[in-house]
């Protein structure tokens, strides 16, 4: 019971965190219609740029809270410079070139970082917490606390003041936003700046979890399955499906991983099944998509014709 | 400060939707837009709110060019508009509403203030001045969706209010609402009138309600200016009448 409890606990902390990259895909989506496929480079740049401002002795919160701020121009820039060209083609032009976003943010970070494992700096003093014979490390908690602390600021935010207001409308109809006086191009690219902050945050606290390396940005895909089983419209679905995945993952690896295992050595030659932590989500993503294709919180895609 | 347009024109392909339009409107004056479907009115409003080109002319107000602008450029200048058909957004409030025409018109703030403004003195002050004179107080936290299409005209009119206008184009306000709701929607608007002193173009196309509420009219016909005074006049003008009922 107590190692369920453990594999509960770490898998919140995890599933928090894919909350807050799932919380910025819903952002894009919501105010621009684009799934953004970026998103997982987003997550590996924000990464090395704590990484990087950490090795420059920069004190640990300004180095985290330099390295989101830091995301949150090149979101800017990624609207102004390729969001906005692209404003009358084709979604899925627009897709693929977030797509080709990814591609060119991993291939600057391999020209700059290379492709080894590295070393995270610790952000988050070692050790662990010892709560009723669970043993939770700083860092899981650390993950934990932040991300749950800026998904529900961030709701808050979306909820309660002005700008949210002014992105709830450009989310809800953006021509309607557009026809009352809103500069809906603006709120476009504070959604993609709020994302990339969000993402790359995500990013760092990944990082700390699992270490750094450009595979990064393969966990952000998770996001996706994260976004899918939510509901592609529905922010509060990204953070409740982020936490549901992240338990998931760690108890597959956890116990559904040895249990397999020990039958298969007893009755095969197989001797290992891999990381099926990894296969977990995307089987989740195809049963939801059968049965829910809107997913848990999703509104039902309706057209007037 | 007075709205002026000269020889406005709008062609969709070879159809001249706006035709060469010049006319004029000074502060507490209410003028009708009137004329048969497809002469071009809404056209009109469109092109002077922004959200459609002009091809040639000019749209003054207080001698700066409207024309060229973007939407949110235009309602900052205080002209501000409503429109024919409400779209519904769906789970925003009639308060959410209000408060975003409000921060639409508004010229410019500091981003601290975009994030912290004080809620509940805005609120409060939106109700007081649009909400209350409207009838929508009580209503102020529906979503719009739940309410009756007579309703979200008022919600529509109450944001474009919300805006602190100063020349308001009202596009079919009283269409679709049932003749006591007409009525009740022709008294506001004499009343905004009366009270924040605006211009304001309204295209209306029941008679009843352009008679008691315009102090003057221009008829327009396929996309031109047919006539221009009074709608005494205008009724027994044979050139209006001729475009309404046809050759005698």
């Amino acid at each position: 019971m107590n190692f369920a409890l453990q594999l509960i606990t770490a898998g919140l902390a995890v599933g928090s965190v894919y909350s807050l990259i799932a919380l910025g895909i819903v952002l894009i989506y919501k105010c621009t219609g684009v799934v953004n496929f970026g998103q997982g480079g987003f997550l590996v740049l924000g990464a090395y740029l704590t990484y990087a401002l950490r090795a420059a002795e920069i004190p640990t919160p300004l180095a985290v809270v330099g390295s989101a701020a830091g995301m949150a121009i090149v979101g800017m820039a990624a609207e102004r410079l390729m969001l906005r060209p692209m404003a009358r083609a084709p979604l899925v032009a627009i897709m693929m070139a977030t797509l080709g976003m990814m591609i060119l943010i991993n291939a600057v970070c391999l020209m700059i970082w290379g492709s080894d494992q590295r070393a995270y700096p610790a952000l988050f003093p070692d050790g662990a917490l010892d709560m009723f014979g669970i043993f939770i490390t700083y860092n899981y908690i650390a993950a934990g606390i932040l991300s749950i602390g800026l998904s529900l600021g961030f709701l808050a935010f979306y909820r309660f003041t002005n700008l949210g207001l002014m992105q709830r409308c450009t989310a809800n109809n953006t021509k309607a936003a557009l026809a009352i006086g809103i500069h809906t191009g603006n709120q476009n690219c504070f959604a993609w700046s709020m994302s990339a902050a969000l993402a790359g945050l995500g990013g760092t606290l990944l990082a700390t979890l699992n270490g750094l390396s450009l595979g990064l940005g393969s966990i952000g895909l998770a996001a996706f399955s994260v976004v899918v089983l939510g509901g592609l419209d529905s922010l509060a679905g990204a953070v409740v499906a982020g936490l549901l995945l992240g338990v998931l993952q760690t108890l597959t690896a956890g116990m559904l991983t040895p249990i397999l295992e020990n039958f298969l050595r007893a009755y095969t030659s197989v001797y290992s099944v891999g990381a099926l932590q990894q296969v977990v989500p995307y089987c989740l993503l195809v049963v939801i998509l059968l049965v829910r294709p809107q997913g848990i919180f999703g509104r039902k895609g309706t057209e007037r014709l | 400060m007075t709205f002026v347009a000269t020889d406005v024109s709008i062609r969709f392909g070879g159809v001249h939707a706006v035709d060469r339009l010049s006319l004029s409107v000074s502060p507490g004056e209410i003028l009708g837009l009137i004329g048969p479907n497809g002469a071009g009115k809404t056209t009109f409003i469109n092109c002077i709110s922004g959200a459609s080109r002009v091809d040639t002319g000019s749209a003054t107000w207080d001698g700066e060019q409207l024309v060229g602008r973007a939407p949110h450029e235009i309602i900052r200048r205080g002209v501000v508009r409503t429109f024919q058909n409400v779209s519904s957004l769906h789970d925003l409030t009639v308060l959410d509403i209000v408060k975003l025409g409000e921060a639409a018109g508004r010229s410019s703030r500091g981003l601290l203030e975009r994030f912290w403004s004080s809620e509940r003195d805005r609120e409060n002050g939106l109700t007081e001045t649009v909400l209350r004179p409207l009838r929508l107080a009580d209503i102020a936290n529906q979503p719009l969706q739940t309410l009756s299409y007579g309703l979200r005209k008022a919600v529509d009119l109450a944001r474009a209010l919300a805006a602190r206008p100063k020349l308001l184009l009202l596009d079919e306000p009283v269409a679709g609402l049932t003749s006591h709701e007409s009525a009740t929607m022709a008294e506001v608007i004499r009343s905004v009138r009366d009270r924040i002193g605006c211009a304001v173009i309204m295209v209306e196309h029941k008679m009843h309600v352009v008679n008691s509420t315009c102090d003057r009219i221009v008829v327009m016909a396929s996309g031109a200016k047919i006539f221009e005074g009074s709608s005494q006049e205008a009724q027994k003008d044979p050139e209006v009448r001729r475009v309404y009922l046809g050759e005698a």
